[in-house]
């Protein structure tokens, strides 16, 4: 077989293994129990809050992943390369564990005095937003950081000689310049803390209409055997998630300035 | 007017050692070079991009070395023109008097001179990337102006053009520098270019200043193999001073089998390089004798390239040598007569000559 039918033969493989499996979701499809399942006070509580608490985590998490990756984009400073590195974190560690850390963190001194005195994490709405907020920062920063690395830096050079400062600079050349990778950046952000479940799990717990968003609810349902339930919640996520990732990939095919 | 005294910095390994240029207001001044050679660093060094090691850079009287690039008020226009695509031609050539908030009454009049001048009215309203190549550049080039800045920083922009198209931009930079009398500093590895625009020019090769002066004065007189080098120079004969006095020595070259007198000073055993520019040869015959002070030379003509240079191989001195000649207009006519091996006689002018210390 030929390298160039080989590579489009794994390609096409990869789209099928995936197509299967949300198709395999038919089966266990019930016309009654998905639009009960839908409409039902339960699930409209989990998008609702799912949907709050990734827009908030989202929106948290790009206001700091922001400056941060125009500095790691633009500057050399000591402890870069750690910071860069550091980016990996969120990816390299289970969900799970850095849901574990986020909950020992507050089980610390200082964790349960910030409990204590400035908000409550632990099996909360912040929690929720907290858990998020930690396991998307780093794709966050990274997704932004190559946005700022397409934006040529002599663009901003030419800006500051004629007479603008490096804020002015920014909000006048750089942002425009990055726009749209940083819409696209923000639109996985938001899908994948929407999807976020082993951190969530960890720090806010599983409670049914008190922290359930939809992939917890997804595993409460399928551990009390409610299948057709559970296809129900997933079909929420993947037509979220997919539409998601549809119009990421048409903001970055977007021409910046025809 | 812009003044650079000991200027070294350093961007990884590599140095830009001590550069000391000066450029009188209403000039231009070219830096040349190859590539690698430290102009690019030179340059960001001046606008504020790179830190300065030591050294400074005066503009007007003033040290502008540790100045923020937006307070050095310097015109700039990059290789790549880092024209801004997500604005019109308009609002790119406004950009400065919007970034520095200055009141129409300020800019209005020197806005329509400088479209006038450079014929991009109609092109106002359009986006950057509907513009030609040329087009770009106008714009570039009135938006570097339109800061009213005191000198203007032009990177090789060029670059990318057509022959016909550089030109036609060249005596357009020639034409908004005498009406506007603008100090220009053009960095380019371009000797056309340089020749054309700059009235002095610097070389720098691996980031060594080695050679400044007027551009007539560094092409006919290199001051180093380097910078022979880097123009092109291939008529370069080895050769040993055996005498000197006050301004002059006299030096013998066994290549071309000759004694010369030329001007400067070495020390005698000094080894040197005689060197001729193509264009200082002569070609000599029954018509047109050898005149007094040449070194007549005789060999075959080895290659001919029409428009551009003969190549003769002198086999009867000790070596074989190749003498490059620039087919000027009459040259080329006479060239074009023979064939290639046939027999010349050429006539190297003593006055022409040149020396480079290759010691």
């Amino acid at each position: 077989m030929s390298l160039k039918r080989a590579s489009i033969t794994a390609a096409l493989t990869v789209l099928t293994l995936y197509a299967l499996l949300i198709v395999s979701l038919g089966w266990f499809l019930d016309g009654t129990i998905l639009r009960d399942t839908l409409f039902s006070e339960r699930t409209l509580f989990a998008a609702q809050l799912s949907l709050t608490a990734a827009t908030v985590a989202t929106g948290l998490a790009i206001l700091l992943a922001v400056p941060a990756a125009y500095g790691l984009s633009r500057y050399d400073f000591r402890g870069k390369a750690a910071a860069e590195t550091v980016l990996e974190f969120p990816i390299i560690v289970s969900p799970a564990a850095l849901g574990a850390i986020i909950l020992i963190f507050f089980n610390n001194p200082l964790g349960e005095w910030v409990q204590n005195h400035i908000m409550q994490f632990v099996f909360t709405f912040a929690g929720i937003v907290l858990a998020q907020f930690v396991t998307v920062l780093g794709l966050s920063v990274r997704m932004l950081k190559a946005a700022f690395d397409e934006v040529p830096v002599e663009l901003e050079t030419v800006a500051r000689t004629l007479g603008a400062t490096p804020r002015h600079v920014f909000f006048t050349v750089t942002l425009p310049q990055a726009k749209n990778g940083m819409i696209a950046a923000l639109i996985l952000t938001w899908a994948k803390a929407l999807g976020e479940f082993g951190a969530t799990m960890m720090v806010a717990g599983t409670m049914a209409m008190r922290t359930e968003t939809i992939p917890i609810a997804i595993f409460m349902r399928l551990s009390s055997a409610d299948i057709e339930g559970t296809v129900a919640m997933i079909l929420i996520l993947v037509f979220i998630g997919l539409a998601a990732l549809y119009t990421a990939r048409r903001v970055l095919e977007r021409k910046t300035y025809a | 007017m812009l003044e650079i005294k000991n200027l070294t910095t350093k961007v990884g390994d590599f140095c830009l050692d001590s550069i000391n240029l000066s450029v009188d207001a209403g000039k231009c001044h070219a830096v040349l070079g190859p590539s690698g050679s430290g102009k690019s660093t030179l340059l960001n060094a001046i606008l504020g991009v790179l830190p300065i090691t030591a050294g400074c850079v005066w503009l007007d009287g003033e040290d502008m070395s540790r100045r923020p690039i937006e307070q050095r008020n310097l015109g700039y226009v990059p290789q790549h023109l880092g024209l801004f695509p997500h604005l019109s031609v308009r609002d790119n050539l406004l950009y400065s008097v919007r970034a520095r908030k200055r009141p129409r009454i300020d800019w209005q009049p020197l806005f329509e001179k400088l479209v006038e001048v450079t014929g991009i009215g109609d092109l106002l309203e359009r986006r950057i990337s509907t513009l030609s190549g040329g087009e770009r550049q106008r714009v570039a080039l009135v938006r570097a102006l339109m800061g009213k800045s005191r000198l203007v920083l032009l990177d090789e922009p060029f670059t990318a053009l057509n022959e016909s198209l550089r030109q036609e931009l060249w005596w357009l930079v020639k034409e908004l520098q005498r009406e506007r009398e603008l100090t220009v500093l053009l960095i380019t590895h371009d000797l056309t270019e340089a020749y054309f625009l700059a009235e002095n020019i610097t070389v720098l090769i691996n980031g060594r200043q080695e050679q400044n002066g007027e551009t007539v004065n560094v092409y006919h007189s290199p001051a180093t193999l380097a910078v022979a080098g880097f123009l092109g120079i291939k008529n370069l004969f080895s050769a040993t001073v055996v005498h000197r006095s006050e301004n002059h020595i006299v030096v013998d070259c066994t290549v071309l089998n000759h004694r010369m007198r030329l001007s400067g000073n070495a020390p005698v055993g000094a080894k040197i390089r005689v060197g001729i520019l193509p264009e200082n040869v002569a070609l000599r015959d029954a018509l047109h004798p050898p005149r007094q002070g040449e070194i007549l030379l005789t060999g075959r003509v080895q290659l001919i390239q029409m428009k551009a240079s003969v190549d003769i191989r002198f086999e009867n001195l000790d070596r074989p040598l190749v003498v490059h000649i620039s087919a000027s207009q009459r040259l080329v006519k006479r060239f074009m007569l023979m064939d290639e091996q046939v027999g010349v006689t050429i006539g190297l002018p003593e006055t022409a000559l040149f020396w480079i210390p290759d010691y």
